[in-house]
């Protein structure tokens, strides 16, 4: 008998779900291959269990070290803290939503694009290869949290790009495309743009690496500006632009509509939710903490796109006709928050950045969810075909989307809130060595933009919730999804009505990060 | 001149060369010895040559087991830790091949002493690659590159099918000319080398001397520029690449395998050693193997993106990843040659699979991507392998040593802050994994379950050599993805 201490935690949390996939994909070369009603429960079960090990992992502080590739003295070293408990606990809960998600088969299946194929006599059996399809879902989650948990650089390199097979296979064999070549046209965008910006990110890396000698991010972290001032600029503009690709900012988002449109719901869910907090993460642990000073001469122009990509998005939603894309465009928007939060280099920024990144996390999953159950039922998610109110037909639907869409435009109350506030109010008084002026316009636009949101949400809401159609009918949500929807819009509300919890437990960390930064910065 | 020898030193290289004589003298003593017994002979020698080079590699770094010394202290042949696990590579890689071939050499012969003539060429080649990394003065290395390549002329030629003969001809025909090329391109350079240093030994302290000499200086640069022209035509890196594709295509297959295994171990082996023997001397050099690198990827993986035939496909791969190998050699840093080896050492057991599979499922020669699509539902197991190999080269996890390869040979190229050639390989990583991606989308793709022009291919029985190779390859690049240790 094990006895369950924070570091087997830590172990379980990122090897159930790794082992659960691999046995998946490997029962699924082999006939008869897993039942989906077998798949299904086995994946959700795993995620649950993994859900459990990251939350005792986190409350228990553990931590596992090994050594791994002594070569290149990188070690398997993996421990939560204040900055990615957050995002584990969200990723954690992600997880479980996008396993437990029904599986919609894409529209048309393969082989049959836009051929004069008869239609298929009856429903259709149970599509092959959802083993396959839940173990990928299992290794992005996996990846993710290996991501998050890593202190060693290199570490962190492998979970960020652990995720990007699996995902490729979701988007171009699951999405919800109408078309094979649309499908794996989107899937191999994202894997070539999120690709490039990693290995970009790795060359910065080993800069680092090879100036501080060692791959530690804790020691990164300590050494602050040790490194000297000279170079910094160089390595951190690398490291930024390779990790733009993935949260993306504005002008390298142009992957994101396109993918998230055609993903399945889990994918989206868990590329919006998770994925994209990749991104976010490693600004903070490996440019933020070990390049103080490069990453503050560099943060204007990064806010000064943060902000473009905020006014950007939120225009494109004002016109973009493909609900799910909408949803998607509205992500960058708020992700372009998250950046000027970051960028500003204050605590309050840095405080706003973390929990926008959560509150985003919540937020872009629920829509997703609920968009996606919509996209089925409405076999489209084209705003401009007449459907019938959601306010009418499906209440339970229509009421988390007015949440979701509530929080999207930043109510107070709800989870959006307090991270887009924090951004645009860090912009107004920025950290040590930012010009004031510049930020305060970005503050100024960066309002602008929130003021667009509420106009787009708006808008969703008029074209969506609100009328008195009632034809077509479609199916409200019920079951598995229900109770998914719930524990989200529980989330959202729960965070927005009490956000000192979270902003208390990353608070330490971020005194930690800015004080050993600006101590490090001094002369 | 007295020499000291160390015959024991000498096995890796010894055992293969012992194992061409002992082939040939059979084969001279009766005609009527199976051709079974020529591969049997092979196959020991190569085990041998295997089982010499364990010493070399337990050895702690910076050791080496030297051999041919000079009473000066020099030595002409020295193998380190890195060489040796070369040697192990090139042997290995060489014993691949004989088990992929082993079905067709011991077929019909077309004329007498096919199989002891394929089998003497393939051992005295691989006698050739084992010691080329293992040279440390100029005669040695000319002569092993030279021992390493032309048997492999013939080895090309020896198409025992009469359908593809004449092709399998015209293929040997430019590895000929092009192997011609680049021997008289390293003879000059050689010569060259000799002149500015004055003298034939590959020492640092000798090239470092040369290069502060203003008179001088621009000849071993010139000497350089040309020895690595002449190897880039051996490690097909662009722009001396031309013959790749064309010999790839024409010559057997499990030819085509050693040439892109075995023949790349010498060549990139021979670069490694004249790298290090330059010692930094030279940043112009150093600077031309950095743009020979950036255009061998970008050319090799552009080109690699439109091909359809599967054998030119991986032509082409070898050309981008040869730049890849290039790529650390171009900073002067003291992990550039153990970077080099390492990820040489990735690429070649990739490579090697991917062939494998493509042997293995090879009908009548040719394999196009259209062969291929569907491949995961026919015959899972290969198309797992294959999947494996592929994301291996491409560096992408689950296949974490083809990543871990990556980032070694990135390494010394971000840590000296060259940018521009670590962003150009930063893109190029993403035109890799485009390339093998669009392999591996035909491999994973679901064929029509039941449309009626789809004429369901019955699977041919794998032979056992083959399903050896393949399980052998993938269980060492699954080893080396959780574990990855040991290779630089």
């Amino acid at each position: 008998m094990i006895e369950l201490t924070g570091q087997t935690a830590v172990a379980l949390a990122v090897l159930v779900p790794l082992v659960v996939a691999t046995v998946l994909a490997v029962a699924d070369r082999f006939s008869p291959q897993p039942h989906p009603a077998v798949s299904r429960p086995v994946a959700v079960g795993a995620a649950l269990a993994s859900a459990a090990a990251t939350a005792y992992a986190v409350l228990s502080d553990g931590a596992v070290d090994l050594p791994w590739i002594p070569a290149l003295g990188v070690r398997l070293d993996l421990a939560p803290d204040g900055i990615s408990a957050p995002l584990l606990l969200l990723t954690a809960l992600v997880g479980v939503v996008a396993t437990a998600v029904p599986y919609t088969r894409p529209e048309t299946d393969d082989g049959q694009d836009g051929s004069t194929a008869p239609l298929p006599a009856g429903p259709p059996g149970p599509p092959r290869s959802l083993a396959t399809y839940y173990a990928c879902l299992l290794v992005v989650l996996a990846g993710a949290l290996l991501t998050f948990l890593a202190r060693d650089a290199v570490v962190f390199f492998v979970g960020f790009e652990l995720v990007l097979v699996p995902m490729w296979w979701l988007v171009a064999r699951h999405g919800d495309a109408t078309g094979r070549a649309d499908r794996s046209g989107a899937a191999h965008r994202f894997v070539l743009f999120t690709a490039t910006g990693s290995t970009l990110m790795l060359v910065g890396i080993l800069a680092l690496a090879t100036r501080t000698g060692t791959t530690d991010l804790d020691a990164w972290e300590r050494l602050g500006a040790a490194g000297g001032p000279g170079g910094q600029l160089a390595i951190a503009v690398v490291l930024l632009v390779g990790l733009a690709v993935k949260v993306p900012v504005w002008p390298l988002h142009t992957w994101l509509p396109w993918v998230h449109a055609t993903a399945p719901t889990a994918g989206s869910v868990l590329l919006a939710a998770v994925l994209l907090k990749l991104g976010v993460y490693g600004m903070v642990r490996l440019v933020m903490g070990p390049l103080p000073e490069g990453f503050a001469q560099a943060s204007p122009v990064l806010a000064g796109f943060a902000v473009v990509g905020i006014v950007w998005a939120s225009l494109a939603c004002l016109v973009e006709p493909d609900l799910k894309r909408l949803i998607a465009w509205s992500s960058i928007a708020h992700l372009g928050f998250v950046v000027l939060g970051l960028a500003t280099g204050s605590a309050t920024g840095l405080q706003a950045a973390l929990f926008g990144n959560v509150a985003h996390g919540l937020v872009s999953a629920l829509l997703f969810v609920v968009v996606g159950h919509l996209k089925h039922q409405w076999g489209g998610a084209d705003l401009r075909t007449a459907r019938a109110a959601l306010r009418e037909v499906t209440p339970r639907l229509g009421f988390a989307l007015v949440a979701g869409m509530a929080a999207a435009m930043g109510l107070p109350g709800l989870a959006g809130f307090w991270g887009e506030i924090g951004a645009v109010l860090a912009a107004w008084s920025p950290g040590a060595g930012r010009t004031e002026g510049w930020f305060r316009v970005f503050a100024v636009l960066a309002s602008l933009g929130a003021v667009l949101a509420v106009a787009y949400a708006a808008r969703v809401l008029r074209e969506v919730w609100s009328g008195d159609r009632t034809a077509p009918a479609i199916a409200d949500v019920r079951g598995t999804s229900a109770v998914l929807v719930g524990v989200l819009v529980a989330a959202v509300v729960v965070l927005g009505v009490y956000p000192v919890a979270l902003l208390e437990l990353t608070e330490p960390a971020v005194t930690q990060l800015l004080g050993g930064a600006t101590a490090g910065g001094a002369p | 001149v007295t020499f000291s020898l160390d015959l024991v030193v000498l096995g890796p290289v010894l055992a293969p060369a012992a194992g061409a004589l002992i082939v040939l003298v059979l084969d001279a003593v009766s005609r009527r010895v199976p051709a079974l017994a020529h591969l049997a002979v092979a196959a020991v020698a190569l085990a041998l040559g295997l089982v010499a080079t364990v010493p070399g590699l337990t050895q702690a770094a910076g050791d080496r087991r030297a051999s041919f010394c000079l009473p000066s202290g020099d030595c002409l042949y020295a193998a380190g830790s890195v060489s040796s696990g070369l040697q192990l590579l090139g042997l290995g890689a060489a014993g691949v091949v004989l088990a992929l071939a082993w079905r067709d050499w011991l077929g019909p012969e077309r004329g007498p002493g096919g199989t002891a003539v394929q089998a003497v060429l393939l051992l005295s080649a691989t006698a050739g690659v084992v010691a080329v990394v293992a040279a440390r003065d100029l005669g040695t290395l000319l002569v092993s590159l030279e021992l390493a390549t032309l048997p492999t002329v013939g080895l090309v030629a020896l198409e025992r099918s009469r359908a593809r003969e004449g092709r399998a001809v015209e293929g040997a025909v430019t590895l000929l000319t092009t192997s011609l090329v680049s021997f008289a391109l390293l003879a000059l350079g050689a010569a060259l080398w000799v002149a500015a240093t004055g003298s034939a030994l590959l020492t640092p302290a000798l090239a470092r001397e040369a290069s502060g000499d203003p008179a001088r200086s621009g000849l071993l640069v010139l000497a350089a520029v040309l020895v690595f022209a002449g190897i880039g035509f051996k490690l097909s890196a662009a722009p001396f690449h031309s013959w790749t594709p064309l010999t790839y295509a024409r010559a057997p297959l499990p030819v085509t395998t050693y040439l892109a295994g075995a023949s790349k171990v010498a060549a990139a082996g021979a670069l490694v050693v004249v790298v290090q023997a330059l010692a930094g001397a030279s940043d112009f050099a150093l600077t031309a193997l950095g743009l020979l690198a950036a255009l061998s990827m970008t050319l090799g993986n552009m080109v690699a993106l439109v091909q359809q035939d599967l054998v030119r496909l991986l032509a082409w791969s070898a050309v981008a990843q040869a730049g890849w190998v290039v790529l650390p050699l171009s900073v002067v840093s003291q992990r550039s040659g153990p970077a080099a080896a390492g990820y040489l050492t990735v690429y070649v057991l990739a490579t090697l699979l991917a062939f494998a599979v493509v042997i293995a499922t090879a009908r009548g020669g040719a394999v196009t991507l259209e062969d291929h699509r569907g491949l995961g539902q026919r015959r899972p197991l290969v198309a797992t392998a294959l999947g494996l190999a592929l994301l291996t080269l491409a560096g992408l996890p689950p296949a974490v040593i083809g990543l871990v390869a990556k980032v070694v040979a990135l390494r010394p190229v971000a840590g000296e802050g060259v940018w521009w050639l670590a962003v150009v390989a930063a893109l190029n990583v993403a035109l890799g994994i485009a390339v093998y991606l669009r392999w591996l989308a035909a491999v994973v793709s679901r064929q029509p379950e039941d449309a009626g022009t789809f004429v369901a291919v019955v699977p041919r029985p794998e032979r056992w050599t083959h399903r050896v190779v393949i399980g052998v390859l993938s269980l060492l690049l699954v080893a080396g993805s959780l574990a990855p240790v040991g290779l630089w």
